[in-house]
């Protein structure tokens, strides 16, 4: 008996390692040099060129084809491997379960949050070649309060709100006159008057929810001198009835029918084509949802307009933002290398080619990119005030999906969802302030 | 009787057809939108007047379904013969011993067909990265391999329970011990059983998204629910392309599922009904 | 004897391994999370001893969600036994063409949901929606289907159901195969009607059939994730939410999963006593017939 009891271990035991032998086997197969490779690898890297770079991004589309193809350039200029993972909507999730693991990718996007979010995994650029050429637009977004930048700008997001010129056109509204939320609202009632869809919100994304608050709130906390919160914000106090007034100006909208019908089933995918089919005037968007729209009906005449103001004293304004910004891991075994990529992504012609493919305004003074008719928009409107997105510069992080989720409940006109709104943002800012 | 059988198909046959409709209608919309150029946006009811191949162009170049269609075989199959072994190997003891602790590793195997992947995703997923195994197959392996077991254990308990215990006894008898029995007389008669675990756990390997969503994150890796996830990604405005890409994705299965479809069937309810 | 009971065990071994690293250890490591305030990410968090559960007590997100998982659980279970056993009775008569039904019914369980739930989004938008293209044939005003989270609520129950109804009906066929054709022999001399007949015939001989097919559909039901991420995203709000779906926002997108961590541990209870409940009550049910 015993040694059959012995056989039985030993079988159990053959069981765990046929597992892992699989394991073993599985990790040399020829499919995947990746990242496994990596840890392993390092030390020799150096020598062997045998180096494998991971590269993440959020970015998916026209951008993501464009990243790629730079990332394979470099792979055949330098002779590394980088490994391009697009994981699109899931990409902050996976972000944040790397980072607490801590074990992020080499090189990686930062969706428009290197410095509130990023900072601590990120390796300083300033002493970067590129740091110099960096655009002052962007430069305040992207730099902590030490001075430091982690990230290189590709492109910069300038964002006003994006129109349809026909539909406005039609409905005889001119962009230029709109000074105030209040004359919006007056187009709006035009438009609508055309038969027209005023505003084009994809409520089941939820995140094109927050848009609408990123593009509002900004003028009733920040942009006015003369009413001005951001200090307050930033100190840690919530202006509960401002935000009453900010979700106030959305739930108006609902109530005026200048919202689509299916705002809370329509996803951005609808906001596109809408706007490119002219149903629909404006939609809060960066620059790239251009490209987007462009991609549904390329004969679309898209423009766009600064952010209205809340107060008729205060000017208009817009968002300045990151868009394709890249950086890179402090803690990446291949550091080296991924600093190489990055200047490699730095060159004229490299970020050129990512900007006009995100058809945004390029991030380096050296770089100047064609990106058509929204170009002559962010000429004419180069001399307007920009202020940085709302939530990331002035909201404590994870505050996007409260606002997200508050506006979703004024959409669906539930009861007294205003108040409730600026409650629940009022609660959640002080939890995740101390934090 | 034939007077019976016409009045019955006075009833029977409209619901035959919208049962059918209703059950068809989902694939013909899929199909027609593959089909169809990204700028028509007629109803999805109306076939494209001008088919397309061109949204499966895109599906394959960017999506890299053939290569999500490789990794999600391989994964699947590696994770069902070892699903085979491990769990074979655990039913015997549970079906043959009855004692209090069986009673315990039984509920236990039950409360983990029940617990929401999602509720321990992170404390999983920290251990992969310490064991190196995010980005690898046998990560994946491994996971799908633990999370299947449970179904496939009680598969394999109950169809053993049915099989007579005095053949154990007999080859005690003549000096067999459990391990001998367990590989001589138990597993060959397995054979019905294993059908049903290859079909169902292969099925949900290959449908499985939220763990590979996070131990499969390079491109290279990507399985097909990861693929179509990616395509139908909240930037991204071409949903033909992702439709082509969801029909590459089912194609394979639906294949499969209509040539061997009494084993599919079979494999079901021999699961289902002990 | 004795002996060779224990040697049985050490079959459990693998299988044990497996449970204990990829189960047990992360589930412990879950529990200690609900005590803290872990944002999901930073290095750094503090424990807040039952907070979390507390809040639990008062977040209408949490009892909408809870409520949501019965009504997906429960009501799925109901619908697919209900349609399932009448589909198979439908099949179980002698015509032509029904394998072809019984395949296109059985389909849609081989295909992924999160695939079902995307294809299924092309019925139920508002603009083009195929669902809103038929109303509009017949001159009725479209419905913007999922902007009700009531609504929503039902729409994903009964996609769920019509997806895995194929399971049901299979399995209540081979049950309705294995009722020996003695007993309706028996039954016609005694002369019950067709009504009856199925009251006190073939329900009763269904009971094992019936335990399992509730079983799987009721796991399903609760565990319900793909098809709503893919549907509804949980939305609008968080009307059509289930528990793991609140669980993932929570921990992603909101950025508390300390929080969320205890919501996963409050469904996994949840799950666990409906199941046995129900568990134990058809169990009893089948060993009453024997």
């Amino acid at each position: 008996m015993k040694f059959k009891k012995l056989l039985a271990l030993g079988l159990a035991l053959g069981m765990m390692c046929s597992l892992a032998a699989c394991g073993g086997q599985e990790s040399s197969a020829p499919a995947e040099s990746e990242t496994a490779v990596e840890n392993e690898a390092a030390e020799e890297a150096v020598e062997t060129k045998d180096v494998t770079i991971t590269f993440a991004t959020n970015v998916v589309g026209t951008k993501a084809e464009a990243l790629e193809a730079a990332c394979k350039a470099f792979e055949e200029e330098t002779g590394y491997t980088v490994d391009f993972q697009a994981p699109g909507d899931s990409y902050e999730e996976l972000m944040k379960t790397k980072m607490s693991a801590n074990e992020l990718p080499d090189v990686f996007t930062t969706h428009g949050w290197s410095v509130a979010r990023y900072s601590d995994y990120l390796m300083p650029v300033n002493d970067l070649e590129f740091a110099a050429d960096i655009d002052d637009q962007i430069k305040s977004v992207i730099t902590d309060a030490e001075g430091n930048m982690f990230v290189l700008p590709i492109d910069i997001d300038v964002a006003g709100i994006v129109y349809n010129v026909d539909a406005l056109e039609t409905a005889g509204v001119n962009p230029d006159d709109i000074k105030t939320w209040a004359d919006f609202g007056a187009a709006c009632e035009k438009i609508k008057a055309a038969g027209i869809t005023p505003v084009h919100i994809g409520g089941k994304d939820t995140w094109t929810i927050g848009q609408f608050f990123d593009w509002a709130a900004p003028s009733y906390y920040v942009t006015d001198e003369a009413d001005n919160h951001a200090a307050e914000l930033k100190a840690g106090t919530f202006d509960t009835e401002t935000w009453e007034e900010v979700a106030g100006l959305l739930d108006s909208w609902v109530k005026a029918g200048y919202l689509n019908t299916d705002v809370l089933t329509s996803d951005y995918n609808a906001d596109m084509e809408a706007l490119a089919n002219g149903t629909t005037a404006f939609c809060f968007y960066g620059n790239s949802s251009v490209v987007d729209a462009k991609n549904v009906n390329p004969d679309a005449n898209i423009g766009m307009m600064p952010i209205p103001a809340a107060n008729e004293a205060d000017e208009p304004s817009l968002i300045a933002g990151e868009d394709v910004a890249v950086g890179v891991w402090k803690d990446s075994e291949v550091k080296d290398q991924a600093v190489e990529l990055l200047n490699y992504l730095a060159r004229p012609e490299v970020a050129k080619t990512i900007a006009e493919a995100a058809g945004c305004k390029a991030g380096l003074t050296t770089v100047t990119a064609e990106i058509g008719e929204i170009g002559t928009y962010l000429e004419k409107y180069a001399d307007v005030a920009t202020f940085p997105y709302f939530d990331r510069e002035y909201l404590p992080s994870g505050m996007w999906d409260i606002m997200c989720s508050t506006g979703a409940d004024i959409l669906a006109q539930k009861d007294g969802a205003v108040a409730n709104a600026a409650k629940v943002m009022e609660q959640n800012f002080n939890d995740k302030f101390v934090q | 009787m034939l007077m019976k059988n016409k009045k019955a198909w006075i009833w029977r046959a409209p619901l035959l057809l919208v049962i059918l409709l209703v059950y068809c209608s989902p694939f013909y919309i899929l199909l027609g939108i593959s089909f169809k150029p990204v700028t028509d946006l007629s109803s999805h009811w109306k076939f494209p007047t001008l088919p397309t191949l061109e949204n499966f162009r895109v599906a394959i170049e960017q999506g890299n379904i053939f290569t999500a269609l490789k990794n999600t075989t391989l994964i699947s199959v590696i994770v069902v013969l070892l699903i085979i072994a491990v769990s074979s190997l655990a039913a015997y003891p549970l079906a043959r011993n009855r004692s209090k602790g069986n009673n315990l590793i039984k509920s236990f195997i039950l409360g983990i067909m029940m617990v929401p992947p999602l509720s321990i995703l992170v404390p999983l997923y920290s251990i992969l990265v310490d064991m190196g195994g995010i980005n690898e197959y046998w990560g994946i392996i491994l996971i799908l391999l633990t999370y299947e077991l449970p179904q496939a254990i009680f598969l394999y308990t109950n169809f053993i329970r049915s099989i007579p215990e005095a053949l154990d006894e007999a080859a005690a008898l003549d000096g067999c011990g459990p391990i001998r029995t367990f590989f001589y007389i138990v597993l060959p008669q397995l054979k019905s059983v294993t059908a049903s675990v290859i079909i169902l756990t292969g099925i949900h390997c290959w449908n499985d998204y939220q763990f590979s969503l996070y131990v499969l994150q390079s491109s290279k890796m990507n399985t097909i629910t990861l693929a179509i996830s990616s395509f139908f990604s909240q930037t991204t405005s071409n949903l033909h392309a992702a439709s082509a890409a969801a029909l590459l994705a089912i194609l394979p299965v639906v294949i499969v599922f209509l040539f061997l479809q009494k084993y599919f069937i079979k494999g079901m309810v021999d699961s289902a009904i002990k | 004897m004795k002996k060779r009971a224990r040697t049985m065990n050490l079959f459990y071994v693998p299988a044990l391994i497996l449970f204990a690293v990829f189960v047990i250890y992360p589930f412990t490591k879950g529990i200690f999370l609900s005590f803290t305030n872990w944002n999901g990410y930073s290095q750094s968090y503090k424990m807040v001893g039952i907070n979390n559960y507390i809040r639990m007590l008062t977040d209408q997100n949490v009892h909408r969600a809870l409520l949501n998982t019965i009504i997906y659980g429960v009501g799925s279970t109901l619908l697919q036994n209900v349609f399932g056993l009448a589909l198979a009775l439908l099949l179980n008569q002698k015509f032509r063409g029904k394998s072809v039904v019984r395949t296109m019914v059985y389909l849609p369980v081989m295909i992924a949901p999160l695939i079902m739930g995307y294809v299924m989004y092309f019925f139920f938008t508002y603009n083009n929606g195929a669902l809103n293209d038929i109303l509009g044939v017949f001159g009725l005003e479209a419905i913007d289907w999922l902007a009700s989270g009531t609504r929503g609520t039902a729409i994903l129950t009964i996609v769920n159901s019509l997806q895995f109804v194929g399971i049901s009906m299979v399995i209540y066929l081979a049950g309705l195969q294995g009722i020996p054709d003695m007993y309706y022999e028996a039954a016609a001399i005694d002369g019950i009607n067709s009504v009856q007949r199925f009251f006190y015939i073939t329900l009763p001989l269904l009971m094992p059939a019936i335990s399992s097919s509730v079983t799987i559909n009721l796991i399903g039901g609760l565990k319900l994730f793909d098809i709503i991420s893919a549907l509804t995203g949980g939305g609008p709000g968080y009307d059509t939410n289930s528990l793991s779906t609140l669980v993932h926002r929570t921990y992603f997108a909101s950025e508390n999963a300390g929080y969320a961590s205890a919501i996963g541990l409050i469904s996994f209870v949840l799950i666990m006593v409906l199941s046995n409940i129900v568990l134990k009550y058809l169990d009893k049910k089948e060993a009453d017939l024997c």
